[in-house]
């Protein structure tokens, strides 16, 4: 057990960072309590990574075939580097945390399998574009539903609010189904878990993160890239839901971060590219270059530290 | 179950058809008291009829008040909240523009001569067409039954009509052979009326603007 500790650490880190993602704009533009919000996300984390979390796991165990000492070493590596761009503020992508870990480790033994990974790495770039591309389409079809109800405004308030508490819990769904191969896969390539064990022991980890420390990088994708009105609120979920499910069943895990921030850029660009705030934009980008390059090298060291033998002079 | 979710929403809702029910009595009162006036000066009904408008009127704060505290009390989204509390605070400025003709008469004791009473009879009565029409289009706001855009186009013209009643009748009195004291009084008191119709103009504009600002 205390060797899956690393797997449970990245878990939480994994749930810190990345529920923001899907009820942060809700939390932020105050439709939904925080805590509402923390409890519906990791409960449907947990159902995602149980129902939907096998074929990412597949994925990603490919990657690599490590021993169990690698697979620890992998995952606290990862967990170390999402924790420190948590601790920052910036929502970071723990899929690149978790393949620069497994590249560290694999660039060191010389086991890489260098076809999974352009896969992985092409969904990478995929996965903000889709997330920007989802977000004016949902964007306009919610808009044009909306305008269409002759609604006062008790009833779309109502409306609203429950429509982001859904695509909420969706998009944590989607989270879970898609993010727990990031926190467990590498433990059932070395043959420590089962699939189904990875998922469980996974997304319950997520949730812990989820409900304990996640409050902090909610106000940073909610409020300081793009001010978000209630409505631009749920398309953003909703976009991002749909990419980071779609990629699920695909079975490549992708960072809900980068679907989000996709989505964001999206609706940005309807309401007038005005509204973002570069800065900000431009920190969050050089996170999601510095995360796998900071995960490897973490990776690196720490399996060249097991590596070294203390020899008495 | 979806009833008892959002009970504080559609209480919130029938705390501001009460206000509008209690604004359309302050405005009965108002127009009772100034008919009094008009009819048979000051005394003792006139004053009578003034007390009842600034009960109404106080009321009516009081309405707001809990509106406002049930709103806060997480009740519907910060910009749903920001915009009703927005509009009634715009809405309330009428009754107390109505308070304010009536404290204005009964503590200066201005006494309108006979020649302008049948203008001042009818701005008075345009300008509370006006109020009834934003009434009704508030009303309409929240419960989605009419046009909003037809009654600001209606509300403005009427309001306009208001504007160049005002001028009219600043310019008899000035015209007239009157004590230059009265004259500035009885303009500071038509400049007072002429307020219900601009402020109905306004929040009429208001309940335009929260409508179509909540378009996507």
């Amino acid at each position: 057990m205390t060797s899956l500790l690393g797997g449970i650490f990245l878990g939480w880190s994994l749930g810190a960072n990345s529920a923001a993602n899907v009820f942060g704009t809700a939390v932020t533009s105050r439709m939904v309590k925080f805590w509402t919000a923390a409890i519906l996300a990791s409960s449907f984390v947990l159902a995602g990574a149980l129902l939907g979390g096998q074929s990412g796991i597949e994925t990603l165990k490919g990657l690599t075939h490590f021993t169990s000492n690698q697979a620890i070493i992998a995952s606290i590596a990862a967990a170390c580097t999402v924790t420190i761009m948590t601790l920052l503020g910036l929502p970071v992508s723990t899929s690149q945390a978790v393949v620069g870990a497994i590249l560290g480790v694999g660039i060191l033994n010389r086991q890489l399998n260098f076809a999974g990974l352009g896969k992985v790495v092409v969904c990478w770039v995929g996965t903000p574009v889709g997330g920007m591309v989802l977000a004016i389409i949902v964007y306009k079809l919610l808009a044009a539903v909306a305008n269409s109800m002759n609604l006062n405004i008790f009833q779309s308030d109502i409306l609203l609010r429950l429509c982001l508490i859904i695509a909420g819990s969706y998009g944590a769904y989607a989270l879970g189904a898609n993010n727990v191969a990031n926190v467990t896969a590498v433990f059932v390539g070395a043959g420590m878990l089962s699939a189904s064990a990875a998922a469980l022991i996974g997304g319950l980890s997520i949730g812990l993160g989820i409900l304990t420390f996640s409050k902090k990088v909610m106000e940073t994708v909610g409020q300081k890239l793009v001010r978000l009105d209630p409505f631009s609120a749920l398309a953003v979920v909703l976009a991002q839901a749909i990419t980071v499910h779609i990629y699920a069943l695909v079975g490549v895990p992708v960072s809900t971060s980068q679907a989000v921030i996709g989505a964001v850029l999206g609706v940005g660009i309807i309401k007038g590219v005005n509204t973002i705030q570069r800065r900000t934009l431009v920190h969050i980008l050089l996170a999601w270059f510095l995360t796998p390059f900071v995960a490897s090298v973490f990776a690196l060291s720490l399996d060249f530290a097991t590596h070294l033998r203390y020899i008495p002079g | 179950m979806f009833k008892l979710l959002f009970k504080k929403e559609r209480q919130v809702q029938e705390l501001i058809f009460g206000y509008l029910d209690n604004l359309k009595k302050t405005q009965e009162h108002f127009e009772q008291a100034m008919d009094c006036y008009f009819d048979f000066g000051l005394g003792e009904n006139c004053d009578f009829l003034i007390a009842q408008t600034h009960k109404f009127e106080s009321r009516a704060d009081d309405i707001r008040n809990d509106i406002v505290e049930m709103m806060y009390s997480k009740v519907l989204i910060p910009e749903s909240r920001g915009d009703i509390f927005r509009l009634l605070e715009s809405i309330d400025l009428i009754p107390n523009h109505f308070e304010a003709v009536l404290f204005m008469v009964q503590s200066q004791k201005i006494k309108i001569p006979d020649f302008i009473v049948p203008s001042i009879r009818e701005f008075m009565r345009v300008s509370l067409e006006c109020c009834d029409l934003v009434i009704r289009q508030v009303d309409a706001y929240f419960n989605k039954t009419e046009d909003i855009k037809a009654l600001v186009s209606t509300i403005d013209s009427h309001e306009s009509r208001c504007d160049h009643m005002e001028r009219e009748i600043v310019s008899k009195i000035f015209d007239a052979d009157m004590d230059p004291f009265e004259k500035m009084q009885l303009k500071e008191l038509v400049a007072q009326m002429g307020e219900i119709a601009d402020q109905a103009d306004r929040v009429s504009r208001s309940v335009y603007i929260i409508n179509i600002k909540r378009r996507v």
